[in-house]
């Protein structure tokens, strides 16, 4: 029997719950920027470790913000 | 009433008259049957995400308000037709909001801009004291030089 891979894990706490004071608003691209790619994707819970909840809610952020053109679909914005 | 805030992006081709023209239009439809506008606030020129009907840049117009449905629709229906607004995006906020509730926001509105004036002013105040500063620590410098020489 292989041994059992261990893989190193950090504790990931979710931003939102530790720091009250960051809010989720699509309004704000320059928060939701922080939780895109460069290229305008959505990064994964488990790479930063937001909660469930919260990245319900940023994730409908992000599309309301791609909605009204203050986030990217896709690729970079030309700025 | 519910309250819903809505953003409309413009043309940035449009002169100020036909941008307080298209404002104007869409508050007289808000205000039909007792809707009130909470908040307007023009956010002006930004550069837009991506490309909307060829353009780059866009006028961007936040209003936060109190209607009926039927006002909405309305407002999307002028919106689609009107020419010199590329995009525009409503979201509910409240299911039912009262007249007390109107007051409120408006005066948690306004609370909100004295704040953020507020702010600024403390910055600006900030970056003067900062200025000195460096203005005063060339000088102490410069008469150190002359004494070495």
């Amino acid at each position: 029997m292989p041994p059992k891979k261990r893989i190193f894990q950090r504790k990931r706490v979710c931003r939102f719950c530790t720091d009250k004071e960051v809010t989720i608003d699509y309004k704000d691209p320059k928060t939701l920027r922080n939780f895109v790619t460069e290229r305008g994707k959505i990064i994964p819970r488990r790479i930063y470790g937001t909660c469930a909840s919260h990245q319900r809610q940023l994730c409908e952020a992000i599309k309301r913000a791609r909605q009204i053109a203050l986030l990217p679909y896709s690729g970079t914005t030309q700025r | 009433m519910r309250r819903y805030e809505t953003i409309y992006i413009l043309r940035p081709t449009l002169s100020e008259e036909e941008i307080t023209a298209v404002i104007d239009n869409a508050n007289t439809i808000i205000a039909t049957d007792g809707g009130q506008v909470i908040s307007l606030d023009q956010w002006g020129m930004k550069t837009l995400a991506y490309l909307i009907q060829k353009e780059t840049q866009g006028y961007y117009v936040y209003c936060d308000y109190a209607t009926s449905p039927a006002n909405v629709s309305e407002m999307e229906r002028k919106f689609r037709i009107d020419e010199s607004v590329m995009k525009y995006m409503t979201v509910k906020l409240e299911d039912s909001i009262d007249s007390d509730g109107i007051a409120a926001a408006r005066g948690e509105y306004e609370a909100a801009v004295i704040a953020a004036a507020e702010a600024e002013e403390e910055a600006s105040r900030q970056e003067a004291e900062q200025a000195e500063t460096k203005e005063a620590a060339p000088k102490k410098e410069a008469t150190d030089k002359e004494s070495v020489q």
